[in-house]
């Protein structure tokens, strides 16, 4: 019925010698939420360039809503980048009220929206003062907020989470999902693949400037299968070492990951940690995380590891 | 296509808003013209203060070899009131003795005469007399020029007096004799008025001074108000929601019409006080042969003159802008800009021969160049009569030239904004200008 939100067809781009996005296709459902993931410098930020036509790709189309007049459909996307600044000398008010001049938004009605929004993150006491005597977490909000301003019904969030501190990573999430339930479509892009992993009902991995996987996040885990054992212990992890059974370890420790071999028998791997005599805490049958399955899928593309995602902690 | 949209026009706002609010923007807009009147009341200070200097009477003595003149000029010299003269004809007097004597001597200064002072020079060389066949003023202290000029000025007529009694001419008025009039230069130009030549230097210099500052201080403020978007990271917002054009458009303009607002500022400054204010200096200028009652530069050439400021400030905006565009911190600014800044020097170097010589060749050619014609052109504008034809192919070619300064800077500007880190060189810049 509707246009996806966002529609890539083929899209490559290249600085220089160096290809950043190669032969891209991607489609975000309107209302949807979809995640970007990959590590940094995998293309992330350049294909989310592409969709706002900040830069314009080599070759491939995009489409927004539809339409290939990316300017025409500016107003209705709020985007907020990884790199995100405000102008130091202009009060908060202002620079609320400007951003949503800027999303063509008349200056009573921004002035209006800006204040109702700035009550509701508790900033209403600032409004008056100027953006360089905020401390980094109000800030932070102000960004969100003019993000959101003008009820954008496409949503684009580059990293949205890093270096925020984790109150503000809870009222963030809730206002955009908010506006997600409103009918909003929403793509971020993150390297940290569990915060992907709760938040997305889609997600598109991105490795080397490459696609290596797109689709519904249970269909993604579905369709890698449950031959993964999750497993805590005690004692050394010299069982784990069965090549007739173990493909390959997430190892963490006393906790790890097993990716096991097509057809071998789980039940063949608990009994070689019993016999080896290591205490367990849990020996389960898991759904691959999303990671295992980057991993999985990066290295059978053939990325180099250390273009893997980085473990980090989500907030 | 109306290109200021509500997105520009609210960049424009924001531009002028947070610049015309601003503190420097208050200090330099009050400051230059106190600055100005500041340093007009302190000359006048100082030069009342030599005035009062001469007030003083000092003594002056004449050592005259041929015995002939000194009476007759010191008599000349007591016509000066402020002067007294004692003559002394010493025959014999050396220069050394002179030299050596005035400490001790009562006067404040001496003059020796040289013996042959009453033979004319030779035709040809009537004001190049040796050194050392000349007239000299001995004196301890600095001598005021006003003073040098009132002895000589007492000689010349002296030496006329003496000159005509020995050739029996008595009774004679040599100061009214040797009285002449002043002249004013009048050029016809094709409004029919007249002009005095040297107030119009003067005004259309100060004019163009005012133009190359600001030439220089909004480009400037335009490579800050860039390097402040990058540097604070909100560029990739901004051209989010609104094409790097548009954005450089609306910095342009906003920049230019803070410029615009602080001459106005001043230009309304400076009518109040000379209305008002500066009626003495209306008056010391009228004595030295200035009437300023008379100025009038008319509204064609006003017109004509701002039109040449306000594209020279595009043309230099998109050159700054896209200069901006290639560097992200202030330390690399300087030097980035130095190539625009010198484009602006050097035709305001030239301004001074120009506005001696405005239909010269070179006048001529640097005020139809492009990058030249905006400080070039204006002073001609003013105090000549400029050829249409040179003034259509000037604002013809500099239009052209904005435009397709415009064009570059915008491709650069659309590349260099999202450049992080070191300064882009110059064939990393050509290839973002070919490719965009």
């Amino acid at each position: 019925m509707n246009a996806p939100a966002i529609r890539l067809r083929g899209v490559s781009k290249r600085f220089g010698k160096k290809t950043a996005v190669r032969d891209l296709d991607l489609e975000v459902p309107q209302g949807s939420i979809y995640g970007l993931i990959g590590p940094n410098g995998a293309g992330k930020t350049t294909s989310i360039r592409i969709i706002l036509d900040i830069i314009g790709p080599d070759e491939g189309e995009v489409a927004v809503f539809g339409s290939h007049d990316i300017e025409a459909e500016r107003a209705r996307i709020g985007y907020l980048p990884e790199e995100r600044g405000l102008y130091a000398k202009m009060s908060v008010i202002e620079h609320l009220v400007f951003f949503g001049e800027l999303k063509g938004m008349d200056r009573k009605l921004a002035r209006r929206e800006a204040s109702d929004g700035l009550e509701r993150v508790g900033l209403a006491e600032e409004a008056d003062n100027k953006v360089e005597s905020l401390s980094k977490g109000m800030a932070q909000k102000v960004q969100f907020l003019a993000t959101i301003l003008h009820h954008p019904d496409l949503l684009i969030l580059d990293e949205p989470f890093s270096g925020l501190d984790p109150i503000n990573v809870d009222l963030f999430k809730t206002m955009v999902l908010e506006r997600q339930r409103e009918g909003a479509t929403l793509l971020f892009s993150t390297h940290m693949i569990e915060d992907a992993e709760r938040l997305c009902e889609r997600v598109c991995m991105i490795a080397g400037a490459t696609k290596v996987l797109d689709g519904r996040v249970g269909d993604v885990k579905a369709a890698a299968g449950r031959n993964e054992v999750a497993i805590s212990f005690e004692g050394s992890s010299a069982f784990l070492d069965a090549p007739g059974l173990v493909e390959r370890i997430a190892d963490h420790g006393h906790y790890v990951e097993v990716r096991l071999l097509d057809g071998a028998d789980p039940q063949d791997l608990l009994r070689r940690a019993v016999e080896s005599g290591v205490r367990l805490s849990r020996f389960e049958l898991v759904e691959p995380s999303l990671r295992e399955i980057f991993i999985e899928k990066a290295s059978a593309a053939g990325v180099a590891p250390e273009d893997t995602p980085e473990e980090e902690a989500a907030a | 296509m109306n290109p200021f949209t509500r997105k520009v026009r609210a960049v424009i706002r924001r531009e002028f808003m947070q610049r015309v609010r601003s503190k420097w923007f208050l200090l330099s807009t009050l400051g230059i013209p106190a600055l100005m009147v500041g340093l007009v009341f302190l000359a006048g200070f100082f030069v009342s203060q030599s005035d009062e200097d001469l007030g003083r009477t000092s003594t002056i003595g004449v050592v005259d070899p041929s015995g002939r003149v000194a009476d007759v000029l010191v008599e000349e010299l007591l016509a000066d009131s402020v002067l007294a003269a004692r003559a002394e004809a010493f025959a014999d007097a050396t220069e050394e003795d002179v030299r050596s004597g005035l400490s001790a001597s009562p006067y404040d200064v001496l003059l020796l005469l040289p013996p042959d002072i009453l033979e004319p020079p030779p035709e040809d060389e009537a004001d190049r007399r040796e050194p050392g066949e000349r007239a000299k003023l001995f004196a301890s202290d600095n001598v005021p020029p006003a003073r040098e000029r009132e002895v000589r000025d007492a000689l010349s007529r002296a030496l006329v007096r003496v000159r005509l009694a020995e050739a029996g001419v008595e009774g004679v008025d040599a100061e009214a004799l040797l009285r002449s009039s002043p002249i004013s230069v009048v050029n016809v130009t094709q409004t029919g008025e007249g002009r005095s030549q040297d107030l119009y230097r003067g005004i259309s210099f100060a004019i163009d001074f005012l133009f190359y500052m600001v030439l220089l201080i909004y480009g400037q403020m335009i490579i800050r108000s860039i390097i402040e978007e990058k540097s604070s990271d909100i560029v990739e917002v901004m051209v989010s929601s609104l094409r790097p054009w548009e954005l450089m458009l609306g910095k342009i303009v906003g920049v230019g019409a803070v410029g615009l607002a602080q001459l106005a500022v001043w230009a309304a400054v400076l009518a109040v006080t000379a209305l008002f204010g500066m009626t003495s200096a209306g008056a010391a200028l009228a004595e030295a042969g200035f009437d300023v009652t008379t100025i009038a530069i008319p509204w064609g050439t006003t017109a004509l003159v701002l039109l040449f400021l306000v594209l020279g400030y595009l043309l230099y905006a998109g050159l700054f802008a896209g200069t901006g565009a290639t560097i992200s911190s202030e330390t690399d600014a300087q030097q980035a800009a130095l190539p625009v800044t010198l484009l602006i020097v050097v035709p305001f170097i030239a301004v001074q021969g120009i506005i001696q010589s405005p239909n010269s060749p070179w006048a001529v050619v640097f005020s139809l160049v492009p990058f030249f014609s905006p400080l070039a052109m204006p002073p001609r504008l003013m105090i000549s009569t400029v050829p249409v034809w040179q003034i259509a192919a000037s604002v013809l070619l500099l239009a052209a030239c904005v435009l397709v300064a415009a064009w570059v800077a915008g491709r650069i500007y659309r590349v260099g904004i999202l450049m992080k880190g070191q300064r882009a060189n110059l064939p990393e810049v050509v290839r973002w200008v070919r490719h965009g």
